[in-house]
């Protein structure tokens, strides 16, 4: 996937994205990273054709996102965002079993292959044993790795994550992103995801894209972005940025560097 | 499905039935239930030909109307991802109710067009709400409160009309409120249009469950989220304004029938449209009939009732489901 130079105004008097360029590896992980109102999840949501840039372009495969039809492009890359509702009483395995809309013609009804599809997802997030549960008995880990199994039963070579951590307790959170790269280790499937925690993107990522106000600071592999530098511009945070035997690079903010 | 869903769908439809036998062999015109079954399905008996003439119509547009207002409430609901929507406070009713008022003033000869100004008054109503109260998104309280503004707006001006009109525009804006007085050629209007309104509801049931979850999130499923919001709407404004245009205004089934049935069937609409439009027959017959019988032989318009009993219901409803809402 390719971005071509996308700029975008949330409203006319305000630029949000400033000529955003960048290229998406395939089969790795991309951790989009940047203080709030820095653009990340405006870049995410016009990866996904959310939103429509004012200039530029996405290209996938070759092809301009606007393109795309609807279904065709929800054949190639499954989004899981932010802020999710569903009626409670709808059991996991029907939620799920959406992911196969875009996979079946109209009016038709589920084949082998949705079936297959629909316990693949189950499987790879730990939800066989739910399957019947409505989602109003789940916590808020489990809920949120149904929707990452709806996005998983799209059976598309790109997953898109905003935030996928929010909300959730630290268990919850490394239960999630475990779960993300395991599935892009075993199946290649490219990520693109928007997270906050610089550790986790380190640890996580492997490859990093910076961005401050609506612009792209610095891309690259986790030990080239984050730098103390890097940190104190996009952020304006005085960190401590070691590197450990054991825990490989990490962060530590240590202050604040000067006023934003 | 579930047991509690076969049994609340069984339950509804036995409570229909009654409804009708009951209603059937209510009046100033008694017969049993006995000879009612019997003369309808043998023929020969004299007076169920005449309750066949002169009740029957009234009891197929209590049945039509009511599955049409509160399917209609049911789509708008989905539509609008709020559970407050009903065609009968948010403004659709009134302005199809408004709109076909002004065409009989205006242009009386057409008065066999009435459904489709119906249609285009409800259609504007509900434009007009959607449009006003949308800011990025729908916000469900600005959305009622917009929605109550249009329909004090468009009931208004009805009123109007019916004061300084013709004695054919009065005698309409009063009729509109009761299912008195009707004959079999209204009663044929709601059908056909019902009907065909009905299905088509049916056949979105599955639309309106996608149009639960978040648009972005349809819209990454491949769904043309627009497209489908764009169809259902027309479709519950077409059921509002038929209903409305044959029988008046009715406030709360759009909101109450739909509301039963998350409490007892759940939110799938290939389940929840089938029983409101079982439900929503059965709750305006009734209302009906209840007018009908309590102090002959003066009538108590539907509406009247509907709005009576409807309001504690809905509280009482509204205070025990908070787990289906939240907060």
């Amino acid at each position: 996937m390719e971005i071509k130079q996308i700029s975008y105004a949330y409203d006319r008097t305000k630029q949000t994205l400033h000529s955003i360029s960048g290229r998406i590896a395939r089969g790795k992980i991309t951790t989009i990273i940047g203080p709030n109102g820095s653009g990340k999840s405006t870049l995410l949501s016009i990866m996904s054709k959310n939103a429509t840039p004012d200039s530029g372009q996405v290209i996938l495969d070759g092809k301009s996102l606007q393109a795309y039809r609807a279904k065709e492009l929800a054949r190639k890359l499954a989004v899981v965002h932010q802020h999710n509702v569903a009626p409670s009483d709808l059991t996991v395995e029907k939620l799920v079993g959406y992911g196969r809309i875009p996979h079946r013609e109209r009016f038709a009804s589920g084949s082998e292959e949705d079936q297959q599809a629909i316990e693949w997802a189950l499987a790879c997030t730990n939800l066989l044993g739910k399957r019947s549960k409505t989602l109003d008995a789940l916590s808020g880990g489990e809920r949120q790795r149904v929707w990452i199994a709806m996005a998983l039963a799209q059976k598309t070579p790109f997953l898109f994550l905003d935030e996928p951590t929010t909300y959730l307790d630290m268990y919850y959170q490394y239960e999630i992103l475990e779960l993300i790269r395991r599935i892009n280790r075993e199946h290649g499937m490219t990520v693109v995801m928007v997270l906050h925690d610089i550790n986790q993107a380190i640890r996580y990522s492997d490859r990093i894209i910076a961005m401050k106000d609506g612009r792209v600071v610095i891309q690259g592999e986790p030990e080239q972005v984050i730098t103390r530098e890097t940190l104190l511009d996009i952020y304006g945070m005085e960190t401590i940025v070691r590197t450990d035997p054991e825990a490989g690079l990490y962060i530590v903010p240590v202050g604040l560097g000067h006023v934003r | 499905m579930k047991r509690k869903q076969v049994i609340s769908l069984i339950a509804v439809i036995l409570l229909l039935i009654l409804a009708f036998i009951v209603s059937a062999i209510t009046g100033s015109l008694r017969v049993t239930p006995l000879e009612l079954i019997s003369g309808l399905l043998f023929g020969g008996h004299e007076q169920v030909e005449i309750i066949k003439d002169l009740r029957f119509p009234r009891i197929i547009i209590a049945i039509f109307a009511g599955a049409a207002l509160s399917v209609s409430g049911l789509l708008l609901q989905a539509v609008m991802r709020n559970p407050l929507a009903d065609p009968g406070i948010i403004g659709v009713s009134a302005g199809a109710s408004f709109m076909s008022l002004l065409m009989a003033t205006l242009l009386p000869t057409l008065y066999f067009f009435t459904p489709l100004f119906a249609f285009l008054g409800g259609a504007l109503g509900f434009f007009l709400v959607y449009a006003l109260s949308w800011r990025g998104g729908l916000n469900p309280l600005r959305m009622v409160l917009i929605g109550i503004a249009i329909h004090s707006v468009f009931s208004g001006l009805a009123q109007a009309l019916g004061m300084q009109g013709s004695s054919l525009i009065s005698s309409l804006t009063q009729m509109n409120s009761t299912l008195s007085m009707k004959t079999w050629s209204e009663a044929e209007t709601l059908v056909i249009c019902g009907s065909i309104g009905l299905v088509l509801a049916l056949l979105v049931s599955r639309w309106c469950n996608y149009l639960a979850l978040e648009d972005k999130t349809a819209r990454n499923l491949g769904l043309n989220v627009n497209l489908m919001r764009f169809v259902i709407s027309m479709i519950a404004v077409l059921l509002a304004a038929v209903a409305t245009s044959v029988a008046g205004v009715f406030a709360f089934v759009g909101l109450l029938v739909p509301h039963i049935g998350r409490l007892l069937v759940g939110s799938d609409h290939r389940i929840l449209t089938p029983f409101s439009i079982l439900a929503g027959a059965a709750l305006i017959l009734i209302a009906d009939t209840v007018g009908r019988a309590l102090m002959p032989p003066h009538e108590i318009p539907a509406s009247i009732i509907m709005a009576v009993i409807g309001g504690p219901v809905l509280i009482i409803l509204l205070r025990k489901s908070e787990r289906i809402y939240g907060n």
